[in-house]
């Protein structure tokens, strides 16, 4: 496992406390998960995402990635519609673990952009996973 | 609450950035930077080793200590061997259980006989004191010394299928090592635990070297005085490096275990009946195969009265899992529950090709196509109330998921466990 100083969390992107991040790309938002998680999970396996056309709340689980170690639920940072999925991680699931920042699961037309503004920035995030 | 126990390895773990968890009283690596996958496919398609000091060893001595086994263990130790089942001879082991008189599991081991009257048991972690205490306690153990070297000794294991390649680096007269190294059998030893045939290695460290595992595949368990285990690590390692050997943690050992249809003891058997499930033949069967060659604790409760239930193998149809806990269950199609998932793990080397189950070892000529690489598959074992075929569908359900799986005979194909030692030189 490693230290949290050789884990990356860019400021470009918005976290959650249940490890997910969520960036602004125009007017999607693109979700996926932090360096810590893909650390924590191991070797992601499988993907299990939802379709295009989904509705979700803030918080409403989404899929769930599967690792060596188990399967983990992933959440919505935000609520809105999915408008992508990355179906490169259907073959590439190893994609989430080499480049977690890259990997975006999905991408979704938020319902209120004030929610993004509510998730922890990279500095609050790294507090919180100091403890 | 007792303490955390580590293995001689466990710094050379921590400073190679493993991801550590714990596995029954020991802090053990579940994977090292290269990942689950890449030590599984490691093992598979080279080689990788595994720490495994947290087993524990029971020395036997004496001359009743044949007489104690055979009451004790489920294999019959004096018709076990080759085509005419002979008695167990020096330098080969058996693999079995212990049972309880009710015939449900206490742990199960693998038997050396090293010399006429000196026996070895390797059981599971933190085990080492109840078997020694079951064995002690019975009558039969009246002139035999029964010794808990768990703590004295180190263990790692080589699996794959250059690990002769690997270790006629660094052990000294390889060939003559290798010379008629059977599966489940052993040569070497060090202190009071000695086999037939020595083996050194280049430095002049003594080895116990066993042609076994719990992989599936080709290789061997590697005992060494505990002092020597870390620098026996490094030494293989080393020699690996070329070989592209990479270090495995639990997770790479339990996916490779369950894809090959081996229990995990306390998980896959335990305290319930050693009866129809896929690990049979570690009972004493009669030429008939209706009754024991033989009296031990335990025998006569599984053949008056079998258990009502099955463990039987499954594997699904992608690499989707459920984590196994208390919610989990089995269904049939109609969704009515019919057992508990045991195990439920992913095979990274294998994937489906139609209906077949292909490895990444299995030979272009028997089906693997051009260019496989293959997404996993889950697999595991599950307990039902009823028999089941190979080939039957049923549901494995944590409540939130609900994932298809074949009952199976067999798992991941093509493994090289058996082949002859010279093919693998």
């Amino acid at each position: 496992m490693k230290e949290l100083s050789e884990l990356e969390f860019p400021e470009t992107v918005r976290y959650t406390e249940d490890h997910e991040w969520a960036a602004v790309d125009g007017e999607t938002v693109r979700i996926g998960v932090s360096d810590y998680a893909q650390d924590q999970l191991g070797d992601i396996v499988y993907v299990e995402m939802p379709e295009v056309g989904d509705i979700f709340e803030k918080g409403d689980e989404f899929g769930t990635l599967e690792s060596v170690k188990a399967v983990s639920e992933i959440y919505m940072p935000v609520g809105g519609e999915v408008v992508a999925v990355n179906e490169a991680l259907i073959d590439t699931p190893e994609m989430i673990n080499q480049d977690p920042y890259g990997a975006w699961i999905v991408e979704i037309r938020p319902n209120d952009a004030g929610e993004y503004e509510e998730l922890m920035s990279a500095e609050d995030y790294l507090d919180m996973l100091r403890g | 609450m007792e303490e955390l126990r580590t293995t001689p390895l466990h710094r050379w773990h921590l400073d190679q950035g493993a991801n550590m968890a714990h596995f029954g009283l020991y802090d053990m690596p579940l994977w090292y930077p290269a990942g689950a996958k890449a030590e599984h496919l490691a093992v598979i398609e080279a080689a990788g080793i595994f720490d495994t000091s947290h087993m524990a060893l029971i020395g036997l001595r004496g001359k009743g200590a044949l007489a104690l086994l055979q009451r004790c263990f489920s294999k019959d130790l004096e018709h076990c061997q080759g085509k005419d089942r002979g008695p167990l001879t020096a330098g080969r082991c058996v693999y079995g259980v212990f049972l309880a008189e009710d015939g449900t599991v206490i742990d199960d081991a693998i038997v050396y006989r090293l010399g006429e009257d000196s026996w070895m048991v390797v059981v599971n972690a933190g085990m080492g004191g109840i078997v020694a205490r079951h064995l002690e306690d019975r009558p039969e153990a009246s002139g035999v010394q029964t010794i808990d070297y768990t703590d004295r000794i180190g263990k790692m294991d080589i699996q794959g299928p250059l690990a002769a390649k690997v270790l006629g680096r660094v052990l000294r007269d390889p060939q003559t090592v290798f010379a008629g190294m059977t599966y489940f059998s052993c040569k070497g030893g060090f202190g009071e635990l000695i086999a037939p045939h020595p083996v050194t290695l280049l430095d002049g460290t003594p080895l116990l070297l066993s042609r076994t595992g719990y992989t599936g595949e080709f290789g061997f368990e590697l005992f060494a005085a505990g002092d020597r285990i870390v620098s026996l690590w490094q030494t293989v390692l080393a020699a690996g490096e070329e070989f592209a050997v990479l270090p495995c943690g639990l997770a790479a050992r339990d996916s490779l275990r369950t894809g090959a249809v081996l229990p995990l003891s306390h998980q896959d058997i335990g305290p319930w009946k050693f009866a129809n499930n896929p690990w049979l033949f570690a009972l004493p069967w009669d030429d008939g195969g209706k009754s024991f060659s033989k009296d031990f604790i335990g025998g006569r409760s599984l053949l008056d009265d079998p258990a009502g239930e099955y463990t039987l193998p499954f594997a699904g149809f992608d690499p989707r899992k459920i984590t196994v806990g208390k919610d989990t269950f089995v269904t049939n199609l109609q969704g009515d529950t019919i057992g508990q998932v045991l195990t439920c793990a992913t095979d990274m080397a294998i994937g489906r090709v139609g209906e077949t189950i292909i490895s990444v070892a299995t030979p272009a000529a028997e089906g693997r196509p051009e260019e496989f690489r293959p997404r996993g598959l889950s697999c595991g074992f599950v307990k039902v109330h009823g028999p089941l075929a190979a080939g039957d569908i049923v549901i494995i359900t944590d409540g939130r998921r609900d994932i298809r799986v074949e009952i199976r005979a067999d798992i991941r194909p093509h493994r090289s466990a058996r082949r002859p030692i010279t093919s693998m030189l």
